[in-house]
């Protein structure tokens, strides 16, 4: 297998933006992706889109990625659709990556895109939770959420207001973050006054849905040189996991936890290496938690590390420096390669306000949908400089 | 504080379960509801929604159908304000830990929409009632109540 770079990266910004279609956000985050590679547009060979929610909320209903990249200029090549749900974006990044890596083509595409504002924001929470066949039965994500941490918060003694603490954490970066739909920096009380959507869960700390698009381009780290003279970022491992059946008895299995162990050992990383990750606070607690299956802690030491700023800016291990899903909002299929483009700029030293200091080491995670109980499918994706 | 009534006699619409296959729906009072379920007869391993092949023998052909007892623990539970089109709001969620050592999500009723009116460990049954309408039906689901300690 050869090694992959990501030679460019570009995103929309994300928000609520109902004069625009599927097309015209890849059409933007695929030509700044382009742009940022210095890539001329004929030297992509093969094409990974993800979209999630796309045949449930928008006018086309099939072949998004191919009517998207039709319309941004694109024929012939390959192009397949990716659907992950939460993890659609990462998903197409690992087979845009595995394409490359295994000497078939040099140069391929990994594009993320949602658009969820449509005027009907109930078909929007149907759709989110269609993937699940409880969904009929009156299960909600958020809710899922909640059941497990209100369990985990009683036995790790963490409390609502380490909750907070990460919304108020994420708001911040968000704040500097020109690309985040939600600009405003929140504090604890705003957070924990925001109304009940499922105990212990406020309003502030669940992410909101959006519209938007990201883009990687990926080729040999041998060829990258050729294109761009900025920091060469490695994918030093990308990886992908389903869920598992629990046993009574045995303690479940995080899916974090697995995919992030096969993707420090791909990488030769480990944990203590990562300068700065983001991560998927789709609900913002669960990042603490998030901390732990990662190994950037002890297990039961979620809180402390909230508490202690080590996940700030200027922290010692640096999460969510975009803002997260909490100050970006959660265009599902486009959160992974959003994910994604803030790491690059990290390691790069491209994120302007933002910038945490000196990275070498990046990490991202990225999970989505309920498929018995656990997550339907987790990425972990490793980068370095 | 809003009551989540197990009693839903009262419409005269015809009851239609949410989805095949999850539960049995009494026909009369002396008929008693079950969650149906599957359990491997190699390794009995137990799977509710039931599966045709066990995750851990990887092999076919060794889960067979049984009837789950339908009484448990209150594992986890939240109150929802925040529920999808059609269903009440507010509502409690629950993760049910059953007699046969599995966990399972479901709905509560029976009880109060309030963090106090609940408590993790507490003794739960299973009932059959509604969770939605439409023009004709009374959509019926599993769900969850306390066991009045009498
Ligand atoms: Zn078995």
């Amino acid at each position: 297998m050869r090694d992959v770079a990501i030679v460019g990266v570009g995103m929309t910004r994300f928000g609520k933006f109902l004069d625009r279609s599927p097309q015209d956000l890849g059409l933007e985050a695929v030509w700044n992706a382009i742009e940022d590679a210095n890539v001329p547009m004929n030297k992509i060979q093969v094409a990974y889109v993800g979209n999630a929610l796309g045949p449930q909320l928008n006018e086309l209903k099939g072949t998004i990625g191919q009517h998207i990249l039709t319309n941004a200029g694109f024929q012939k090549i390959p192009i397949t659709n990716v659907e992950n749900a939460c993890s659609s974006g990462s998903s197409a990044l690992r087979l845009a990556c595995l394409e490359v890596a295994s000497g078939n083509y040099d140069m391929a595409l990994a594009l993320g895109v949602e658009k969820m504002y449509t005027g009907d924001s109930a078909k929007a929470a149907a759709a989110m939770a269609s993937g699940t066949p409880y969904a009929k039965l009156g299960f909600t994500f958020v809710a899922e959420y909640a059941l497990n941490l209100k369990k985990w918060m009683k036995k790790n003694a963490v409390t609502v207001e380490h909750f907070a603490k990460v919304v108020v954490k994420n708001t911040s970066n968000g704040s500097l973050n020109p690309y985040a739909q939600f600009r405003k920096p929140l504090t604890i009380e705003e957070v924990l006054n925001s109304r009940l959507i499922a105990n212990p869960l406020t309003l502030y700390m669940c992410s909101s849905m959006a519209d938007g698009a990201a883009a990687a381009l990926v080729c040999p780290k041998s060829l990258a040189r050729k294109y761009s003279s900025k920091p060469l970022v490695e994918v030093a491992a990308c990886e992908l996991t389903s869920g598992s059946f629990p046993y009574p008895g045995k303690a479940p299995e995080s899916t974090t936890s697995r995919t992030a162990k096969i993707a420090y050992e791909k990488a030769g990383i480990g944990p203590e290496d990562v300068n700065v990750a983001e991560v998927h606070d789709a609900m913002a607690p669960a990042e603490l938690k998030i901390y732990e299956e990662l190994g950037f802690c002890q297990e039961g030491q979620g809180g402390r590390m909230i508490d202690e700023g080590r996940t700030t800016l200027s922290g010692v291990i640096p999460v969510n420096p975009s803002g997260g899903l909490a100050a970006k909002g959660h265009p599902v299929g486009a959160t992974g390669l959003a994910q994604i483009a803030e790491v690059v700029w990290q390691l790069r030293g491209e994120a302007g306000e933002r910038q945490v200091s000196n990275a070498k080491v990046g990490l991202t995670q990225n999970q989505g949908g309920l498929v018995r109980g656990d997550n339907g499918a987790c990425t972990v994706t490793i980068l370095k400089r | 504080m809003k009551n989540l009534s197990a009693n839903d006699s009262e419409s005269g619409k015809s009851k239609i379960p949410v989805a095949e296959g999850l539960f049995h729906l009494p026909s009369s009072a002396e008929d008693k509801p079950y969650l149906i379920a599957a359990k491997c007869t190699q390794c009995g391993y137990i799977s509710f929604p039931k599966i045709p092949v066990c995750p851990h023998c990887a092999v076919q052909d060794t889960m067979e159908e049984i009837h789950l007892s339908g009484r448990g623990k209150i594992d986890s539970f939240t109150i929802v304000w925040s529920t999808l089109p059609g269903f009440e709001a507010p509502s409690v969620q629950s993760l049910i830990k059953l007699e046969e050592g599995i966990t399972i999500w479901s709905l509560m009723t029976g009880c109060e929409a309030s963090e106090e009116a609940l408590e993790i460990g507490m003794d739960v049954e299973l009932v059959i009632g509604k969770v939605k309408e439409d023009q004709d039906h009374q959509i019926v689901s599993y769900q969850f109540k306390p066991v009045k300690n009498v």
